[in-house]
Protein backbone atom coordinates (compact mmCIF):
# COMPACT_ATOMS: atom_id res chain seq x y z
CA UNK A 1 0.00 0.00 0.00
CA UNK A 2 3.20 1.87 0.65
CA UNK A 3 3.94 1.59 -2.73
CA UNK A 4 1.17 2.77 -4.03
CA UNK A 5 0.52 5.72 -1.98
CA UNK A 6 4.53 6.38 -3.45
CA UNK A 7 3.47 5.93 -7.15
CA UNK A 8 0.77 8.12 -6.76
CA UNK A 9 2.51 10.77 -5.07
CA UNK A 10 5.51 10.41 -7.78
CA UNK A 11 3.15 10.84 -11.13
CA UNK A 12 1.69 14.26 -9.61
CA UNK A 13 5.31 15.24 -9.14
CA UNK A 14 6.53 13.97 -12.73
CA UNK A 15 3.29 16.07 -14.32
CA UNK A 16 3.81 18.68 -12.53
CA UNK A 17 7.82 19.08 -14.07
CA UNK A 18 6.34 18.41 -17.41
CA UNK A 19 3.92 20.83 -17.66
CA UNK A 20 6.31 24.11 -18.08
CA UNK A 21 3.51 26.77 -18.25
CA UNK A 22 1.93 25.47 -14.94
CA UNK A 23 5.46 25.90 -13.32
CA UNK A 24 6.61 29.22 -14.70
CA UNK A 25 2.47 30.55 -14.07
CA UNK A 26 3.01 28.92 -10.36
CA UNK A 27 6.11 30.58 -9.34
CA UNK A 28 6.18 34.04 -11.19
CA UNK A 29 2.25 34.68 -9.97
CA UNK A 30 3.01 35.51 -6.57
CA UNK A 31 5.72 37.98 -8.23
CA UNK A 32 3.27 39.85 -10.32
CA UNK A 33 1.44 40.42 -7.14
CA UNK A 34 4.67 41.35 -4.74
CA UNK A 35 5.36 44.20 -8.09
CA UNK A 36 2.18 45.60 -8.59
CA UNK A 37 0.08 44.92 -5.23
CA UNK A 38 2.56 45.89 -3.73
CA UNK A 39 3.67 49.17 -5.27
CA UNK A 40 -0.06 50.53 -5.30
CA UNK A 41 -0.54 49.42 -1.51
CA UNK A 42 2.28 50.75 -0.24
CA UNK A 43 1.01 54.49 -0.05
CA UNK A 44 -2.34 53.17 1.34
CA UNK A 45 -0.61 51.54 3.97
CA UNK A 46 0.42 52.81 7.34
CA UNK A 47 2.20 50.09 9.23
CA UNK A 48 4.37 50.01 12.54
CA UNK A 49 7.94 51.42 12.10
CA UNK A 50 9.77 49.02 9.54
CA UNK A 51 7.08 47.45 7.95
CA UNK A 52 6.44 48.59 4.54
CA UNK A 53 3.14 46.87 2.47
CA UNK A 54 5.46 44.79 0.26
CA UNK A 55 6.65 43.60 3.62
CA UNK A 56 3.54 42.85 5.20
CA UNK A 57 2.22 40.94 2.31
CA UNK A 58 5.03 38.55 2.04
CA UNK A 59 3.34 36.29 4.33
CA UNK A 60 0.18 36.08 2.56
CA UNK A 61 2.00 35.83 -1.14
CA UNK A 62 4.07 32.44 0.08
CA UNK A 63 0.11 31.27 1.50
CA UNK A 64 -1.36 31.83 -1.98
CA UNK A 65 1.52 29.75 -4.01
CA UNK A 66 0.25 27.33 -0.85
CA UNK A 67 -3.42 27.66 -2.28
CA UNK A 68 -2.55 27.73 -5.74
CA UNK A 69 0.14 24.73 -5.75
CA UNK A 70 -1.65 22.29 -3.35
CA UNK A 71 -5.04 22.96 -3.69
CA UNK A 72 -4.63 22.82 -7.85
CA UNK A 73 -2.78 20.00 -7.77
CA UNK A 74 -5.85 18.32 -5.89
CA UNK A 75 -8.34 19.69 -8.00
CA UNK A 76 -6.42 17.82 -10.99
CA UNK A 77 -8.08 14.45 -9.79
CA UNK A 78 -11.16 16.09 -11.98
CA UNK A 79 -9.02 15.90 -15.00
CA UNK A 80 -7.90 12.27 -13.67
CA UNK A 81 -11.83 11.69 -13.53
CA UNK A 82 -12.32 12.94 -17.23
CA UNK A 83 -9.26 11.23 -18.80
CA UNK A 84 -9.50 7.98 -17.51
CA UNK A 85 -6.66 7.65 -14.79
CA UNK A 86 -8.90 7.29 -11.65
CA UNK A 87 -11.03 4.32 -13.31
CA UNK A 88 -7.11 2.70 -13.38
CA UNK A 89 -6.86 4.15 -9.77
CA UNK A 90 -9.97 2.73 -8.23
CA UNK A 91 -9.90 -0.82 -9.97
CA UNK A 92 -6.17 -1.48 -8.34
CA UNK A 93 -6.43 -3.47 -4.87
CA UNK A 94 -5.45 -0.42 -2.52
CA UNK A 95 -8.19 0.99 -0.59
CA UNK A 96 -9.96 4.27 -1.56
CA UNK A 97 -8.25 5.98 1.34
CA UNK A 98 -5.07 5.24 0.34
CA UNK A 99 -5.65 6.89 -2.67
CA UNK A 100 -7.17 9.82 -1.23
CA UNK A 101 -3.80 9.89 0.85
CA UNK A 102 -1.86 9.99 -2.44
CA UNK A 103 -3.29 12.82 -3.82
CA UNK A 104 -3.36 14.89 -0.73
CA UNK A 105 0.44 13.92 0.02
CA UNK A 106 1.06 14.87 -3.99
CA UNK A 107 -0.22 18.04 -3.38
CA UNK A 108 1.21 18.61 -0.08
CA UNK A 109 4.65 18.12 -2.16
CA UNK A 110 3.99 20.46 -4.69
CA UNK A 111 2.74 23.08 -2.52
CA UNK A 112 5.73 23.27 -0.83
CA UNK A 113 8.63 22.41 -3.43
CA UNK A 114 7.21 25.94 -4.91
CA UNK A 115 6.50 27.35 -1.60
CA UNK A 116 10.23 27.12 -0.49
CA UNK A 117 11.17 27.93 -4.59
CA UNK A 118 9.06 31.38 -4.07
CA UNK A 119 10.24 31.86 -0.51
CA UNK A 120 14.12 32.22 -1.58
CA UNK A 121 13.77 34.77 -3.69
CA UNK A 122 10.76 36.62 -2.19
CA UNK A 123 11.82 36.78 1.10
CA UNK A 124 15.29 38.49 0.38
CA UNK A 125 13.22 40.67 -2.11
CA UNK A 126 11.32 41.78 0.63
CA UNK A 127 13.91 42.28 2.65
CA UNK A 128 12.87 40.17 5.93
CA UNK A 129 15.14 38.65 7.66
CA UNK A 130 14.09 35.61 8.83
CA UNK A 131 15.44 33.78 12.00
CA UNK A 132 16.12 29.69 12.71
CA UNK A 133 13.21 29.73 14.64
CA UNK A 134 11.18 31.66 12.07
CA UNK A 135 12.57 29.30 9.79
CA UNK A 136 11.56 26.39 11.14
CA UNK A 137 8.29 27.36 12.02
CA UNK A 138 7.61 28.40 8.54
CA UNK A 139 8.43 25.11 6.61
CA UNK A 140 6.02 23.46 9.02
CA UNK A 141 3.33 26.35 8.27
CA UNK A 142 3.50 25.50 4.47
CA UNK A 143 3.53 22.20 4.93
CA UNK A 144 0.28 21.59 6.73
CA UNK A 145 -1.26 24.63 5.05
CA UNK A 146 -0.23 22.49 1.84
CA UNK A 147 -1.86 19.34 3.68
CA UNK A 148 -5.03 20.97 4.48
CA UNK A 149 -5.25 23.33 1.23
CA UNK A 150 -4.67 19.74 -0.79
CA UNK A 151 -7.16 17.95 1.35
CA UNK A 152 -9.90 20.31 0.83
CA UNK A 153 -9.34 20.58 -2.71
CA UNK A 154 -9.83 16.95 -3.08
CA UNK A 155 -13.45 16.85 -1.75
CA UNK A 156 -14.03 19.67 -4.22
CA UNK A 157 -12.72 18.01 -6.84
CA UNK A 158 -14.32 14.63 -6.07
CA UNK A 159 -17.82 16.84 -6.13
CA UNK A 160 -17.67 18.58 -9.18
CA UNK A 161 -18.14 16.38 -12.08
CA UNK A 162 -16.13 17.90 -14.96
CA UNK A 163 -13.49 20.11 -15.66
CA UNK A 164 -16.08 23.00 -17.13
CA UNK A 165 -16.96 23.51 -13.25
CA UNK A 166 -13.51 24.97 -13.27
CA UNK A 167 -14.32 28.51 -13.56
CA UNK A 168 -17.12 28.69 -10.58
CA UNK A 169 -14.46 26.70 -8.65
CA UNK A 170 -11.53 29.85 -9.12
CA UNK A 171 -14.74 32.43 -8.42
CA UNK A 172 -16.22 30.55 -5.28
CA UNK A 173 -13.51 28.88 -3.83
CA UNK A 174 -10.27 30.55 -5.02
CA UNK A 175 -10.64 33.84 -4.60
CA UNK A 176 -12.50 33.92 -1.66
CA UNK A 177 -10.16 31.88 0.17
CA UNK A 178 -7.65 34.17 -1.57
CA UNK A 179 -9.32 37.41 -0.14
CA UNK A 180 -10.42 35.96 3.54
CA UNK A 181 -6.80 34.47 4.59
CA UNK A 182 -5.13 37.51 6.00
CA UNK A 183 -2.82 37.31 3.24
CA UNK A 184 -3.84 41.42 2.07
CA UNK A 185 -5.26 43.04 5.46
CA UNK A 186 -5.36 41.66 9.31
CA UNK A 187 -8.33 38.96 9.68
CA UNK A 188 -9.23 40.88 12.73
CA UNK A 189 -10.50 44.09 10.48
CA UNK A 190 -12.75 42.41 8.74
CA UNK A 191 -16.73 42.85 9.48
CA UNK A 192 -18.17 39.76 12.07
CA UNK A 193 -19.72 38.09 9.28
CA UNK A 194 -16.96 37.90 6.88
CA UNK A 195 -14.33 37.59 9.71
CA UNK A 196 -16.37 34.32 10.58
CA UNK A 197 -15.82 32.68 6.99
CA UNK A 198 -12.24 33.40 7.01
CA UNK A 199 -12.14 30.98 10.13
CA UNK A 200 -13.78 28.69 7.91
CA UNK A 201 -11.17 29.03 5.58
CA UNK A 202 -7.99 26.84 5.85
CA UNK A 203 -5.62 29.25 4.38
CA UNK A 204 -6.28 31.67 7.42
CA UNK A 205 -4.73 29.23 9.96
CA UNK A 206 -1.65 29.16 7.60
CA UNK A 207 -1.49 32.22 6.70
CA UNK A 208 -1.57 33.10 10.35
CA UNK A 209 1.11 30.80 10.96
CA UNK A 210 3.37 32.28 8.47
CA UNK A 211 2.77 35.54 9.74
CA UNK A 212 3.99 34.35 13.38
CA UNK A 213 6.93 33.31 11.35
CA UNK A 214 8.26 36.03 9.44
CA UNK A 215 6.47 39.19 11.12
CA UNK A 216 7.38 38.25 14.43
CA UNK A 217 9.08 41.99 15.32
CA UNK A 218 5.67 43.76 14.63
CA UNK A 219 3.54 41.26 16.34
CA UNK A 220 3.11 43.57 19.05
CA UNK A 221 1.87 46.24 17.22
CA UNK A 222 -0.77 43.96 16.17
CA UNK A 223 0.76 43.21 12.30
CA UNK A 224 1.89 39.30 13.34
CA UNK A 225 -0.23 36.47 13.96
CA UNK A 226 -3.59 37.11 15.44
CA UNK A 227 -4.58 33.29 16.83
CA UNK A 228 -2.27 31.25 19.02
CA UNK A 229 -0.23 28.94 16.78
CA UNK A 230 -0.93 25.69 18.71
CA UNK A 231 -4.22 26.83 17.68
CA UNK A 232 -3.29 27.53 14.03
CA UNK A 233 -1.67 23.83 14.03
CA UNK A 234 -4.57 22.34 15.71
CA UNK A 235 -7.19 23.89 13.06
CA UNK A 236 -5.39 23.25 10.02
CA UNK A 237 -5.00 19.33 11.00
CA UNK A 238 -8.64 19.01 11.73
CA UNK A 239 -9.24 20.35 7.88
CA UNK A 240 -6.71 17.93 6.49
CA UNK A 241 -7.96 14.91 8.74
CA UNK A 242 -11.65 16.32 7.79
CA UNK A 243 -11.14 16.97 4.22
CA UNK A 244 -8.85 13.22 4.24
CA UNK A 245 -12.28 11.35 5.63
CA UNK A 246 -14.95 13.35 3.49
CA UNK A 247 -13.33 12.74 0.12
CA UNK A 248 -12.20 9.29 0.47
CA UNK A 249 -16.21 7.90 0.02
CA UNK A 250 -16.61 10.92 -2.73
CA UNK A 251 -13.78 9.53 -4.81
CA UNK A 252 -15.64 6.16 -5.47
CA UNK A 253 -19.04 7.16 -6.11
CA UNK A 254 -20.53 5.44 -8.74
CA UNK A 255 -21.30 8.10 -11.14
CA UNK A 256 -18.02 9.20 -11.62
CA UNK A 257 -16.97 5.51 -12.40
CA UNK A 258 -19.72 4.60 -15.60
CA UNK A 259 -21.02 6.20 -17.35
CA UNK A 260 -24.09 3.68 -17.21
CA UNK A 261 -24.94 5.87 -13.86
CA UNK A 262 -25.98 8.92 -15.42
CA UNK A 263 -27.58 8.14 -18.96
CA UNK A 264 -28.23 10.84 -21.12
CA UNK A 265 -25.36 12.74 -19.84
CA UNK A 266 -23.13 14.41 -22.52
CA UNK A 267 -19.81 13.26 -22.56
CA UNK B 1 -14.20 -18.65 -11.42
CA UNK B 2 -16.68 -15.62 -11.74
CA UNK B 3 -19.82 -17.15 -9.74
CA UNK B 4 -23.33 -14.81 -10.23
CA UNK B 5 -26.50 -15.25 -8.52
CA UNK B 6 -29.67 -13.13 -8.94
CA UNK B 7 -27.29 -10.25 -9.92
CA UNK B 8 -28.73 -7.26 -10.92
CA UNK B 9 -28.79 -3.13 -10.64
CA UNK B 10 -30.59 -0.41 -10.84
CA UNK B 11 -29.63 3.47 -11.80
CA UNK B 12 -32.49 5.24 -10.26
CA UNK B 13 -35.74 4.18 -11.61
CA UNK B 14 -33.72 2.42 -14.61
CA UNK B 15 -33.23 -1.65 -14.32
CA UNK B 16 -30.07 -1.59 -16.41
CA UNK B 17 -29.43 -5.32 -15.25
CA UNK B 18 -31.65 -8.09 -13.64
CA UNK B 19 -31.58 -12.10 -12.48
CA UNK B 20 -28.58 -12.27 -13.84
CA UNK B 21 -27.17 -16.06 -13.62
CA UNK B 22 -23.29 -16.74 -14.18
CA UNK B 23 -20.86 -19.75 -13.61
CA UNK B 24 -17.47 -19.17 -15.18
CA UNK B 25 -14.59 -21.76 -15.28
CA UNK B 26 -11.09 -21.77 -14.73
CA UNK B 27 -9.04 -20.53 -18.00
CA UNK B 28 -12.71 -20.45 -20.07
CA UNK B 29 -12.84 -17.93 -22.66
CA UNK B 30 -16.59 -16.36 -21.87
CA UNK B 31 -17.94 -14.02 -24.39
CA UNK B 32 -20.65 -11.88 -23.24
CA UNK B 33 -23.06 -10.34 -26.64
CA UNK B 34 -25.66 -8.06 -26.43
CA UNK B 35 -26.14 -4.67 -28.07
CA UNK B 36 -25.06 -1.37 -26.89
CA UNK B 37 -26.63 -0.76 -23.49
CA UNK B 38 -27.81 -4.28 -22.77
CA UNK B 39 -25.84 -3.94 -19.31
CA UNK B 40 -22.59 -5.43 -20.18
CA UNK B 41 -20.37 -2.96 -18.91
CA UNK B 42 -22.38 -2.38 -16.17
CA UNK B 43 -22.02 -6.36 -15.05
CA UNK B 44 -18.22 -5.87 -15.71
CA UNK B 45 -18.29 -3.02 -13.22
CA UNK B 46 -20.22 -5.01 -10.45
CA UNK B 47 -17.57 -7.91 -10.98
CA UNK B 48 -14.87 -5.87 -10.54
CA UNK B 49 -16.08 -4.29 -7.51
CA UNK B 50 -16.62 -0.57 -9.50
CA UNK B 51 -20.61 -0.45 -8.34
CA UNK B 52 -22.73 -1.99 -6.09
CA UNK B 53 -24.70 -4.75 -6.79
CA UNK B 54 -29.04 -3.56 -6.36
CA UNK B 55 -29.89 -7.29 -5.88
CA UNK B 56 -28.02 -11.12 -5.82
CA UNK B 57 -24.31 -11.47 -5.10
CA UNK B 58 -21.16 -12.78 -7.14
CA UNK B 59 -17.82 -14.03 -6.22
CA UNK B 60 -14.97 -13.78 -8.35
CA UNK B 61 -12.30 -16.91 -7.45
CA UNK B 62 -14.40 -17.80 -4.36
CA UNK B 63 -13.96 -13.61 -2.99
CA UNK B 64 -17.82 -11.76 -2.60
CA UNK B 65 -17.13 -8.50 -5.06
CA UNK B 66 -19.17 -6.47 -2.13
CA UNK B 67 -17.32 -7.64 1.57
CA UNK B 68 -14.23 -8.70 -0.05
CA UNK B 69 -13.54 -5.76 -2.88
CA UNK B 70 -9.86 -5.77 -2.39
CA UNK B 71 -9.22 -9.55 -3.03
CA UNK B 72 -11.30 -9.56 -5.63
CA UNK B 73 -9.24 -6.48 -7.20
CA UNK B 74 -6.22 -8.60 -6.56
CA UNK B 75 -7.23 -11.59 -8.46
CA UNK B 76 -8.83 -9.30 -11.66
CA UNK B 77 -7.13 -7.48 -14.65
CA UNK B 78 -10.05 -5.04 -16.07
CA UNK B 79 -9.36 -3.39 -19.51
CA UNK B 80 -12.20 -0.58 -19.42
CA UNK B 81 -13.77 0.32 -23.07
CA UNK B 82 -11.98 4.29 -22.57
CA UNK B 83 -8.80 4.48 -21.71
CA UNK B 84 -7.14 4.92 -18.68
CA UNK B 85 -3.43 5.50 -19.34
CA UNK B 86 -2.08 9.03 -18.91
CA UNK B 87 -1.67 10.81 -21.83
CA UNK B 88 1.07 12.75 -20.63
CA UNK B 89 3.22 10.07 -19.51
CA UNK B 90 5.37 7.36 -22.01
CA UNK B 91 4.13 3.76 -21.92
CA UNK B 92 6.83 2.56 -19.43
CA UNK B 93 6.30 5.47 -17.17
CA UNK B 94 2.21 4.51 -17.49
CA UNK B 95 3.42 0.43 -16.91
CA UNK B 96 5.81 1.64 -13.64
CA UNK B 97 2.85 3.71 -11.93
CA UNK B 98 0.52 0.92 -12.72
CA UNK B 99 3.06 -1.88 -11.35
CA UNK B 100 3.46 0.47 -8.43
CA UNK B 101 -0.57 0.80 -7.80
CA UNK B 102 -0.57 -3.37 -7.93
CA UNK B 103 2.21 -3.57 -5.28
CA UNK B 104 4.46 -5.52 -7.81
CA UNK B 105 6.10 -8.39 -5.85
CA UNK B 106 10.09 -9.23 -5.40
CA UNK B 107 10.61 -5.39 -5.62
CA UNK B 108 11.25 -2.74 -8.51
CA UNK B 109 13.34 -5.14 -10.23
CA UNK B 110 10.89 -7.66 -10.80
CA UNK B 111 8.23 -4.95 -12.02
CA UNK B 112 10.97 -3.86 -14.52
CA UNK B 113 11.09 -7.58 -15.67
CA UNK B 114 7.80 -8.11 -16.36
CA UNK B 115 7.24 -4.36 -17.83
CA UNK B 116 10.16 -5.24 -20.91
CA UNK B 117 8.17 -8.68 -21.38
CA UNK B 118 5.20 -7.27 -21.95
CA UNK B 119 6.33 -4.24 -24.00
CA UNK B 120 7.76 -7.08 -26.10
CA UNK B 121 4.96 -9.36 -26.03
CA UNK B 122 2.29 -6.47 -27.35
CA UNK B 123 5.41 -4.58 -29.84
CA UNK B 124 5.80 -1.84 -27.97
CA UNK B 125 9.65 -2.02 -27.40
CA UNK B 126 10.35 0.95 -29.77
CA UNK B 127 7.39 3.32 -27.94
CA UNK B 128 8.03 2.69 -24.87
CA UNK B 129 9.47 6.53 -24.28
CA UNK B 130 7.18 7.65 -26.04
CA UNK B 131 4.14 9.87 -24.43
CA UNK B 132 1.33 7.50 -24.59
CA UNK B 133 -0.83 10.84 -26.41
CA UNK B 134 1.48 10.37 -29.51
CA UNK B 135 0.64 6.63 -30.12
CA UNK B 136 -1.87 5.28 -32.44
CA UNK B 137 -5.67 3.97 -31.11
CA UNK B 138 -4.50 0.08 -31.99
CA UNK B 139 -1.09 0.50 -29.67
CA UNK B 140 -3.25 2.70 -26.89
CA UNK B 141 -5.51 -0.24 -26.87
CA UNK B 142 -2.59 -2.92 -26.77
CA UNK B 143 -0.86 -0.43 -23.83
CA UNK B 144 -3.30 -0.56 -21.78
CA UNK B 145 -4.16 -4.11 -22.21
CA UNK B 146 -0.61 -4.72 -20.73
CA UNK B 147 -1.49 -2.58 -17.95
CA UNK B 148 -4.08 -4.67 -16.96
CA UNK B 149 -2.34 -8.07 -17.10
CA UNK B 150 0.94 -6.20 -15.51
CA UNK B 151 0.22 -7.95 -12.45
CA UNK B 152 -0.79 -12.06 -13.76
CA UNK B 153 -4.41 -11.49 -12.79
CA UNK B 154 -6.85 -14.77 -12.70
CA UNK B 155 -9.28 -13.53 -14.48
CA UNK B 156 -9.31 -10.64 -17.30
CA UNK B 157 -12.21 -8.48 -17.98
CA UNK B 158 -12.21 -7.13 -21.68
CA UNK B 159 -14.40 -4.81 -22.35
CA UNK B 160 -14.97 -3.78 -25.45
CA UNK B 161 -11.66 -4.19 -26.44
CA UNK B 162 -11.66 -4.01 -30.38
CA UNK B 163 -14.23 -0.96 -30.00
CA UNK B 164 -13.21 2.45 -32.26
CA UNK B 165 -10.19 0.74 -34.12
CA UNK B 166 -9.87 -0.04 -37.68
CA UNK B 167 -9.70 -4.00 -38.84
CA UNK B 168 -5.98 -4.75 -39.28
CA UNK B 169 -5.52 -2.74 -35.22
CA UNK B 170 -8.16 -5.12 -34.57
CA UNK B 171 -6.40 -8.50 -36.01
CA UNK B 172 -3.56 -7.60 -33.96
CA UNK B 173 -5.04 -7.25 -30.70
CA UNK B 174 -6.50 -10.48 -31.39
CA UNK B 175 -3.27 -11.88 -31.73
CA UNK B 176 -1.82 -10.62 -28.60
CA UNK B 177 -4.93 -11.98 -26.63
CA UNK B 178 -5.09 -15.47 -27.93
CA UNK B 179 -1.20 -15.44 -27.21
CA UNK B 180 -1.43 -14.27 -23.32
CA UNK B 181 -3.92 -16.77 -23.06
CA UNK B 182 -2.12 -19.40 -24.39
CA UNK B 183 0.81 -18.33 -22.17
CA UNK B 184 -1.22 -17.71 -19.18
CA UNK B 185 -4.13 -19.78 -18.92
CA UNK B 186 -5.98 -17.48 -17.24
CA UNK B 187 -9.72 -16.89 -17.81
CA UNK B 188 -10.98 -14.29 -20.24
CA UNK B 189 -14.49 -12.49 -19.50
CA UNK B 190 -15.07 -10.44 -23.29
CA UNK B 191 -17.68 -8.06 -23.63
CA UNK B 192 -18.65 -7.62 -27.30
CA UNK B 193 -21.42 -6.25 -29.60
CA UNK B 194 -19.73 -7.84 -32.28
CA UNK B 195 -20.96 -11.70 -33.09
CA UNK B 196 -17.60 -12.78 -34.89
CA UNK B 197 -15.45 -11.53 -31.78
CA UNK B 198 -17.61 -13.94 -29.95
CA UNK B 199 -17.63 -17.39 -32.66
CA UNK B 200 -14.10 -18.61 -31.03
CA UNK B 201 -15.40 -17.98 -27.15
CA UNK B 202 -15.77 -21.62 -25.02
CA UNK B 203 -19.18 -20.42 -23.99
CA UNK B 204 -21.18 -17.38 -24.99
CA UNK B 205 -23.98 -15.31 -22.94
CA UNK B 206 -26.40 -13.37 -24.70
CA UNK B 207 -27.57 -10.31 -22.40
CA UNK B 208 -30.52 -8.15 -23.83
CA UNK B 209 -32.00 -5.00 -22.14
CA UNK B 210 -30.62 -6.24 -18.38
CA UNK B 211 -32.02 -9.78 -18.98
CA UNK B 212 -30.18 -12.99 -20.29
CA UNK B 213 -31.50 -14.20 -22.78
CA UNK B 214 -29.63 -17.58 -24.03
CA UNK B 215 -26.48 -19.13 -22.29
CA UNK B 216 -23.79 -21.74 -23.80
CA UNK B 217 -21.41 -23.17 -26.46
CA UNK B 218 -21.74 -21.45 -29.56
CA UNK B 219 -22.39 -24.55 -31.06
CA UNK B 220 -25.15 -25.13 -28.69
CA UNK B 221 -26.82 -21.53 -29.31
CA UNK B 222 -26.93 -21.87 -32.81
CA UNK B 223 -28.35 -25.75 -32.10
CA UNK B 224 -31.40 -24.87 -29.92
CA UNK B 225 -31.62 -21.54 -32.12
CA UNK B 226 -32.12 -24.06 -35.61
CA UNK B 227 -29.53 -20.90 -36.59
CA UNK B 228 -26.17 -20.13 -38.58
CA UNK B 229 -24.66 -17.92 -36.68
CA UNK B 230 -25.37 -16.05 -33.46
CA UNK B 231 -26.26 -12.90 -35.36
CA UNK B 232 -29.27 -15.42 -35.65
CA UNK B 233 -29.51 -16.62 -32.59
CA UNK B 234 -29.93 -13.42 -31.23
CA UNK B 235 -32.65 -12.23 -33.75
CA UNK B 236 -34.04 -16.01 -32.81
CA UNK B 237 -34.22 -14.88 -28.94
CA UNK B 238 -35.12 -11.53 -29.19
CA UNK B 239 -37.27 -11.13 -32.32
CA UNK B 240 -34.70 -8.23 -33.56
CA UNK B 241 -31.62 -8.37 -35.30
CA UNK B 242 -28.24 -7.23 -33.35
CA UNK B 243 -27.28 -4.51 -35.18
CA UNK B 244 -30.74 -2.54 -35.16
CA UNK B 245 -30.89 -3.47 -31.41
CA UNK B 246 -27.64 -1.90 -31.13
CA UNK B 247 -28.72 1.27 -32.97
CA UNK B 248 -31.74 1.73 -31.14
CA UNK B 249 -30.21 1.30 -27.63
CA UNK B 250 -27.29 3.79 -28.45
CA UNK B 251 -28.33 7.51 -28.25
CA UNK B 252 -25.44 9.61 -30.28
CA UNK B 253 -22.85 10.66 -28.21
CA UNK B 254 -23.25 8.04 -26.09
CA UNK B 255 -21.05 5.54 -27.51
CA UNK B 256 -17.65 6.53 -29.31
Amino acid sequence: MARAVWGIVAREFVRFLRQRGRLVSSLARPFVWFVFAGAGFRAMFAGPPGLDYPRYMAPGLLGMVVLFGAFLAALSTVTDRDAGVLRMLLVAPVPRGAIALGKVLGATLLGTVQALAVALILLPAARLSVTPGGAVLALAAVVLTSLAAGAVGLVLAATIRSIENFAGVMNFAIFPMLFLCGAFYPVRNLAAPLRALAYLNPLAYGVDLLKHALLAPWSAAGYGGELAVGFDFAALAVFAGLGLAAATPLLAREDGVTRAAFPGERR
Amino acid sequence: MIEALGLGKDFGAVRALDGLDLDVGEAEFFGFLGPNGAGKTTTVHILATLLRPTRGSARIAGHDVVRESLAVRKSIGLVFQEPTLDRDLTVEENLRFAARLWDLPGGTRSAATRIDELLRQFGLSERRDSPVRSLSGGMRRAADIARGVLHRPRVLFLDEPTAGLDPRARRTLWQFIRDLRAASGMTVFLTTHYVEEAEPCDRVAVLDRGHLVAQGTPAELKRAAGAGSLEEVFLARTGRPLAEADAAAAPPGRER
